[in-house]
């Protein structure tokens, strides 16, 4: 009862955003994750609206069973989880907001490892009003903590096209790769508005980060329908996706899915009613088109997934045609593309991260004198 | 889910409007399927530069193109594989449930009419051209009023002419939201005795029609005042009127340009007049009609105009996709039904009174 009481006003800082939860770090004698996956919520998980005051409002008093989350994400995390991979979860979202988020990630079913929100209420006592709206200043320095307490081999990134996470992940990834200098850093953080205390403490992780080309994948969610060839400069390791299907198939290229639990991405996302097996199939197409996927991985998933659905992947499924046929519609669309060659992925070249900052404050200010949030 | 197959090699600024307006409409349109017909590598390089939704448009490889100036039959027997060919070809099959182009006219009829077959009563598929008028109609304030054939065929029967009636009446129904169009024939007076043998027969059995709101006969002047909502005439009439009407429009604008470049006063008076002109031209801007259909067949094909941007290509799978979602190939068959269900009700009453 007392140990209770005592830890309540740590509890109440908590909830209000006063302190923050321990960072986790490895136990003595605990062995590195295999990989690290690093997810945003909003736009990324959830689908969000705060485009305007009102969606932030009604997005500020949503209770975690009205959250949605975007179709096949769930599923996708899940099996992300599996093999004792980490999963951490950086947002931009206040810290107030922690137990409603945490209770629709348990909602969902969703098991992390690590839950890092924006402590935005300590900005405002503070003064600190650029920090609001600052990405880098914020992620990137939780990115680099994070991988400092647990730096597994290999990492792949989930972000949105709202916010500038396709730039924060390939600073992150080129940094711990060792390709980016504490003097190039410090002359983005500049460029991105951060205050010195920040850029300070981002440059001395910097500093203490264990190097190593860990990033292998990025994972762009096109909730707001961007072109994909925008995300072009980024390099093949960053990928746009339109849903996580395409995700799902991406990974599964690179091994890191079996087929079956492509198949549990795909079945979340018809059980949605947002998607059918036409828009699947589709998606097929478009990733191949894009470059992103080889025809053969695709024929070879159907195959796989065939086995799967004989063993029963699909069992109690009968509001869904003979698998046969779901193969064969897939099959049909790659076929539709003809003998046309899907284009190179564009080899990436050395990214002028302060051009890319100032291009997308740039483009944040455009966007908010047109009244687009 | 409607699954709307575009031509996207079809047209003067093809692919890249085309595409482009595809793919905005697959942003507007969510419970639609784009199919995207044309070379794949060609396409595949124009949408990943634009807005859109990968799950919602995809791409179908046809290795050539009719080009605008060819002569129809004679490229499409030069091109079996060309995008027009292969995209009639997959709603004919049933892999698409509508066909938008805005390529070579006569290749995109031609391909339709030897791949589809013709709804059930109707004879024959008439082309329709919308046209901008005085008055506005429907819910929507439609500004255009339909003719039609205005091409697919030369000349039409009494029969035709009715089953145009038909079909143009439904699709104003469905796509001007106008509850009652009127329809009227084109003829040379108001009165019903006016005009060739098959226009006064035609008269005299719409006249008898309960499903159609017939006014008569219109004179050709009476087409730019928006007399009649649904203009119905035979492909050959059409055509010279539509194109008569278009030039004289072309020649205003000139007429306009001289006047501006010519006189100070003219011009000052332009200048006064131009907000009513852009005005005038918001309302009669054809692009955001998207297109004109292709009435009869058991699929609807809407024909884009030749020189569309992604606005009307974009407004034409809108067209589309609301045809297919209003079931106007169903409300055609429908009424066809009726249509014959009577005729043949009258020749067996006057069948009865013969044999009494």
């Amino acid at each position: 009862m007392f140990r209770r009481i005592s830890k309540l006003p740590v509890r109440i800082g908590e909830r209000i955003g006063l302190f923050e939860p321990a960072t986790p770090q490895l136990a003595p004698g605990e062995r590195l994750p295999k990989r690290t996956f690093r997810w945003d919520l909003d736009k990324t998980y959830l689908r969000t609206e705060f485009d305007s005051l009102k969606d932030l409002a009604k997005s500020a008093i949503e209770t975690a069973a009205d959250k949605q989350a975007y179709p096949g994400a769930t599923a996708l995390l899940r099996a992300l989880r599996q093999d004792g991979n980490r999963i951490c979860i950086v947002s931009g979202s206040p810290t107030q907001m922690r137990q409603v988020l945490a209770a629709k990630l348990a909602l969902d079913g969703v098991e992390y490892d690590e839950f890092v929100l924006k402590n935005n209420l300590k900005n405002i006592l503070r003064g600190r009003f650029r920090a609001l709206r600052a990405q880098i200043p914020y992620k990137l320095p939780a990115m680099l903590s994070s991988r400092i307490n647990v730096p597994a081999p290999s990492e792949m990134l989930f972000g949105d096209d709202a916010e500038a996470d396709a730039i924060i992940y390939c600073l992150y990834a080129d940094l711990i790769a060792g390709e980016v200098s504490l003097t190039d850093l410090e002359r983005v953080l500049i460029a991105s508005r951060a205050y010195d205390d920040d850029a300070e403490r981002c440059l001395d992780l910097a500093r203490r980060v264990p190097q190593a080309k860990a990033v292998t994948r990025m994972f762009i969610h096109l909730d707001r329908r961007s072109p994909p060839m925008g995300f072009r400069r980024f390099g093949p390791r960053l990928v746009p996706v339109f849903n996580y299907f395409q995700a799902a198939l991406v990974l599964y290229e690179d091994q890191v899915l079996t087929a079956r639990q492509v198949i549990f991405v795909a079945l979340e996302m018809l059980d949605s009613g947002q998607f059918a097996l036409g828009h699947l199939a589709t998606s097929v197409q478009d990733v191949i088109r894009r470059g992103r996927v080889t025809r053969e991985s695709a024929l070879r998933l159907t195959e796989e997934a065939a086995e799967a659905a004989r063993s029963g992947a699909l069992s109690g499924r009968s509001d869904l045609p003979p698998f046969e046929k779901i193969a064969e519609s897939f099959r049909e669309r790659v076929r539709e593309l003809g003998g046309t060659v899907a284009p190179e992925p564009a080899v990436a070249e050395p990214l002028d991260y302060v051009r890319l900052v100032d291009e997308e404050h740039e483009h944040r200010h455009r966007r908010r004198r047109q009244g687009m949030g | 889910m409607h699954r709307i197959v575009v031509d996207a090699m079809g047209g003067d600024h093809a692919p890249d409007e085309v595409v482009r307006g595809a793919a905005e409409a697959s942003l507007a349109l969510t419970n639609a399927e784009i199919i995207l017909v044309g070379d794949a590598a060609v396409l595949g390089r124009l949408l990943p530069r634009m807005r859109h939704d990968g799950a919602r448009v995809r791409v179908h490889h046809a290795p050539a193109f009719v080009e605008m100036d060819e002569k129809p039959a004679e490229a499409l027997a030069a091109k079996p594989e060309a995008s027009i060919a292969v995209a009639a070809d997959l709603v004919a099959r049933g892999e698409g449930d509508a066909l938008v182009s805005a390529g070579n006219t006569g290749a995109s009829v031609l391909a339709c009419a030897r791949r589809w077959t013709l709804l059930t009563g109707v004879r024959r598929a008439a082309l329709a051209a919308v046209y901008p008028t005085e008055l506005r109609r429907g819910e929507k304030d439609d500004p255009f009023s339909l003719i039609l054939d205005v091409g697919a065929t030369i000349d039409a029967t009494a029969e035709d002419l009715v089953g145009f009636a038909v079909m143009g009446s439904a699709y104003a129904k469905l796509i001007s939201q106008n509850r009652r169009p009127r329809v009227a024939l084109l003829s040379n007076g108001t009165e019903a005795g006016k005009g060739p043998p098959e226009v006064v027969r035609a008269h005299e059995q719409l006249v008898e029609t309960t499903e159609l709101n017939f006014i008569g006969n219109i004179e050709g002047l009476d087409i730019p005042r928006g007399v009649a909502d649904v203009v119905v005439t035979s492909g050959f009439v059409g055509n010279v009127v539509l194109k008569m009407l278009e030039g004289v429009s072309e020649t205003v604008v000139r007429l306009a340009r001289y006047a501006h470049k010519e006189r100070l006063a003219w011009r000052l008076g332009l200048v006064a007049l131009s907000s009513a002109i852009d005005q005038l031209k918001e309302v009669t801007d054809w692009q955001q009609y998207g297109g004109a259909p292709l009435l009869g067949f058991t699929h609807p094909f809407i024909k884009a105009h030749g020189r569309s941007n992604a606005r009307a290509v974009q407004n034409a799978v809108k067209v589309a996709h609301k045809a297919l979602a209003g079931n106007l190939c169903g409300n055609i068959a429908r009424t066809m039904a009726e249509l014959d269900e009577r005729a043949q009700r009258r020749t067996t009453s006057q069948g009865d009174v013969v044999g009494a």
